[in-house]
């Protein structure tokens, strides 16, 4: 495609931490994901993904205050970074040209 | 979310993710999974158990796991790197070494935790209950003649109501009776099922898992029964849910009784195995006899308030009955003795009284035989890598060189070995589970590998390294001591010491396999022994009839319908199956007895059974239709030596109120399988007899006999079901975990031997291609194959 590559998943990870904007850490994600999509999510696939994005740059992240629920642990809230945000544009920018470029009779089924 | 004080998840996983994970993920990554376990947690406690370890499996991928060569130094991973990319290479090019190797150990594996699973599950029995090592059993020890004891669990009633009232020490005591069979009746179908009479606080005591209805009053009232969820499926359908309390079901002579609970199946890790309760209170009533001390009845089970009470209640209790049923008529010399109910499962055989092993030899046998199996596939990957330890001199030579230590070498060989048996354990997990089905047939169990449980996790790791080490122990101890220039011309000798080791090491191999084949045969022998042995019966072509309980009113029109069937050599009835007999005992007197009367069985039959059984008369007369045999009696030769006479022929005996003369002595005959001592035994055909059974010798064919005598059944009584058993398999089945444990044995001992075969196999292969140029030259100077594979058997040396 073009110099920023991104997975399917990676995307709707990404489309769903803008989503929730604040309140997006792991099992916010993952719950919005799967009550979304319909599908399911687990906890490892996402948390790679979350990782390489932003090793990528596309995502920032910073941890939030502590809490006694999750065992004392701190969330770490992700946001999209104006890179990502331009990544995202990109793949549907990218996206749009193609369904714009589609003939009409391509997806005209009557005599198929 | 969750409430502040939720449950923490399962400790071995997360010590396990805070292993392997990423330093600067670790945090939330864990606290994210703490929180989902904890949403989890609220819906199925074992579900989100379950999740959350899959989590963490799930987790361990590139990106979260850190980056352990940062941690531990450069060098050493990178040596460990070094260790397994040899250590693969060297087995991929070996491949037929490599599974060799593989193939010996899995066996092993495999067969030893099968093994192990069959033995925790024998461990586990009895073991959920929540009192679990606070319950306790009440045993009889009951005097027989010659000095010898008898011990049964039948102990009477009253026993039980002095220990609710006068032991304060007793927290609840609850009493069940033998199994008995009952009809349920729905519709026009009848069905037997096993169950018990029970006192209301059975089911308190024991953690039976209760379905429906109130554990604490189930069996309060009278008319009640509680039944198991197997019943309730059959009488209910399957929303038995919601028709099952109150419902009326219709058991034996058309009575009725409401459903008051039901119970989820009792499983195999129970000892006590039934499908019904009744009320204990109801049997009661009709049974007055429970009430006299004299009378061994239901078993007893209680709990202490505290168990360090138990010595104190224990030496209370021993002589109650002599206390108590003095000067009675039907009393002996009985001791109660106390056990523990969880223990009894394992140890049960009592001997003179006093426990004496039982299961727990069988348990004992098989971890024995796991340990040896193991141990035989250890050796075989031993001498297979010191034998072929040749083919790494160089690697060995050249890493000295570069100054590698001694230990370093080591190392890298028991890396290579727990590498080796990672492996194959974890094929060895996959077989296991893909058995497991043929296993349990075998074993007649529901064994299952439960993966959720830490334990487990510690026994396969456990076993893994255990493995990795012993078989890695020889090779780490001898390659590094390779002389360096030596190795690296590749000229390494093994001194003539590793070889004989090694040699050893086989034979040990050997030895292993042939005391396990050995143990086999003596097991086998013996079982044949007990099987085949004669019983002082003749217990083959005998079919054993249930009847009606008004049998014995009907017995002669029965018998002379019975035997216009061809195939029908003999029949006779009796109060029981002769060789699996439950004690109908009772207290015995006869002339000229000092003491009190003594507990004997008695087997109540007709004419014709001792002629029909086969057994023979010692002196005396059999019965004889002809005379009025009703108030003569048989003895076998365990009570006329009791008795003490030299000629016990016309004294005078009684029991039951009942006083009449004995006019035979029959040889003795085994009334249950050997493991118990022959008792005494008076045998009386008072007329009508209250029989129970019918014993019918056939001849020829045996599908035709049945046939007409289910005919006969059917027209005299259409009601009863046809109920019947050959008496040989009875016996045989009463031996069923001795053949279950042969049977294992015997498995198990082929396969040590096929695997030392393997380790042996491997050695020889390996002998020949060291040999090839040996081999080659011999055979251009015309040496014959039959000469070579000579030269190669003689196996002078490796």
């Amino acid at each position: 495609m073009n110099k920023y590559s991104i997975g399917e998943f990676e995307e709707v990870v990404m489309l769903t931490v803008a989503v929730l904007y604040e309140n997006a850490y792991g099992i916010s994600i993952k719950q919005e994901i799967e009550s979304r999509l319909k599908r399911k999510v687990s906890v490892g696939a996402m948390r790679t993904a979350l990782n390489r994005l932003e090793k990528k740059g596309y995502l920032d992240s910073h941890f939030g205050e502590a809490t006694a629920v999750r065992g004392g642990k701190r969330k770490r809230y992700f946001k999209v970074t104006p890179l990502g945000k331009k990544v995202l544009e990109q793949v549907m920018e990218t996206r749009k040209q193609l369904w714009d470029s589609i003939p009409s009779v391509a997806f005209d089924f009557k005599f198929g | 979310m969750s409430d502040l004080n939720s449950i923490p998840p399962p400790k071995f996983p997360t010590r396990l993710l805070r292993w392997f994970c990423n330093d600067t993920l670790i945090e939330d990554v864990e606290g994210d999974l703490s929180e989902l376990f904890a949403e989890r947690h609220k819906k199925s406690p074992a579900k989100a158990r379950l999740k959350y370890f899959l989590d963490v499996m799930l987790l361990f991928r590139p990106g979260i796991i850190k980056n352990f060569e940062l941690k531990n130094g450069l060098i050493n991973t990178a040596m460990i790197k070094n260790y397994l990319k040899i250590a693969l290479r060297n087995a991929l090019r070996y491949k037929g070494f490599t599974m060799l190797n593989l193939l010996g150990l899995i066996v092993g594996l495999v067969s030893s935790m099968l093994i192990f699973l069959w033995i925790n599950d024998e461990i586990q029995v009895d073991k959920f209950h929540k009192n679990g090592d606070r319950i306790y059993q009440v045993f009889r020890n009951m005097k027989q003649s010659g000095g010898m004891v008898n011990t049964t669990w039948s102990i009477p009633k009253p026993a039980a109501d002095l220990m609710k009232q006068e032991y304060p020490e007793v927290e609840e005591v609850a009493q069940l009776s033998w199994l008995i069979d009952m009809e349920f009746i729905k519709g026009d179908e009848s069905a037997e099922e096993e169950g018990y009479f029970a006192t209301p606080n059975f089911l308190t005591l024991f953690s039976f898992e209760f379905l429906e209805g109130d554990v604490k009053t189930a069996l309060n009232d009278l008319g009640s029964i509680v039944i198991s969820r197997a019943i309730a499926e059959k009488q209910f359908g399957s929303n038995w849910k919601e028709k099952a309390i109150g419902s009326a079901i219709i058991i034996d002579d058309g009575r009725e009784a409401i459903v008051t609970g039901v119970f989820e199946d009792v499983g195999t890790n129970s000892s006590l195995q039934f499908d019904w309760l009744l009320p204990a209170q109801y049997f009661f009533n009709r049974n007055e006899w429970v009430d006299d001390w004299g009378n061994g009845s239901f078993r007893i089970y209680f709990t202490l308030r505290d168990d360090t009470d138990l010595p104190a209640v224990a030496e209370r209790m021993y002589d109650e009955i002599i206390t108590h049923a003095a000067g009675q008529s039907n009393s002996g010399e009985e001791y109660l003795v106390t056990h523990k109910f969880q223990d009894y499962y394992l140890y049960s055989n009592f001997e003179n009284g006093v426990i004496d092993g039982g299961r727990i030899d069988y348990v004992k046998i098989m971890t024995i035989v796991a340990i040896f199996i193991l141990l035989i596939a250890c050796i075989n990957f031993m001498n297979l890598a010191t034998a072929r330890s040749g083919r790494r001199s160089k690697e060995i030579g050249l890493r000295k060189v570069m100054g590698a230590y001694k230990s370093s070498i080591s190392k890298q060989f028991f890396i290579e070995s727990i590498l080796l048996s990672f492996v194959a354990m974890m094929l060895s997990i996959v077989l296991v589970l893909l058995l497991l089905p043929l296993f349990n047939q075998l074993v007649d169990r529901q064994l299952g590998v439960d993966f959720t449980q830490p334990s487990t996790w510690y026994f396969l790791v456990g076993i893994t390294l255990g493995v990795g080490f012993l078989s890695g122990l020889y090779p780490a101890v001898l390659l590094p001591t390779f002389n360096i220039i030596r190795s690296l011309k590749g000229s390494v000798k093994q001194s003539s010491g590793a070889a004989y080791f090694r040699k050893g090491l086989v034979v040990f191999q050997f030895s292993i396999s042939t005391l396990l084949i050995v143990g086999t045969a003596i097991i086998y022998s013996q079982l044949e022994f007990v099987l085949n042995k004669n019983l002082g019966l003749d217990k083959d072509n005998l079919v054993a009839i249930r009847m009606g309980d008004d049998f014995g009113e009907r017995l002669d029109t029965y018998r002379t319908e019975i035997q216009k069937i061809p195939e029908v050599e003999a029949i006779t009835a009796s109060s029981g199956n002769p060789i699996s007999y439950g004690r109908s005992t009772s207290s015995v007197r006869w002339e000229g007895m000092s003491e009190e009367g003594y507990e004997i069985n008695i087997m109540l039959t007709d004419e014709h059974f001792i002629k029909t059984m086969g057994m023979e008369i010692k002196n005396g007369r059999d019965f004889n239709e002809q005379l009025t045999d009703s108030t003569n009696f048989l003895i076998n030769e365990v009570l006329a030596e009791l008795m003490g006479f030299d000629d016990p022929i016309n004294k005078d005996l009684s029991f039951w109120g009942i006083d009449g003369k004995v006019v035979g002595v029959v040889k003795n005959f085994h009334m249950r399988n050997l493991h118990e001592s022959i008792a005494p035994l008076v045998i009386s055909c008072i007329a009508p007899s209250r029989t129970n059974i019918a014993l019918v010798r056939i001849q020829g064919e045996a599908n035709k006999a049945l046939e007409s005598i289910a005919q006969v059944n059917q027209e005299l009584d259409p009601d009863e079901e046809f109920n019947y058993e050959f008496v040989d398999q009875v016996y045989a089945e009463s031996y069923q975990s001795e053949m279950t444990v042969s049977s294992l044995v015997k498995i198990f001992a082929g396969i040590s031997i096929l695997i030392s075969c393997l380790g042996l196999f491997g050695l020889s292969a390996f002998t020949a291609e060291q040999r090839s140029k040996e081999i080659g030259v011999r055979k251009v100077h015309g040496a014959s194959v039959r000469q070579l594979v000579l030269l190669l058997s003689k196996d002078s040396h490796y």
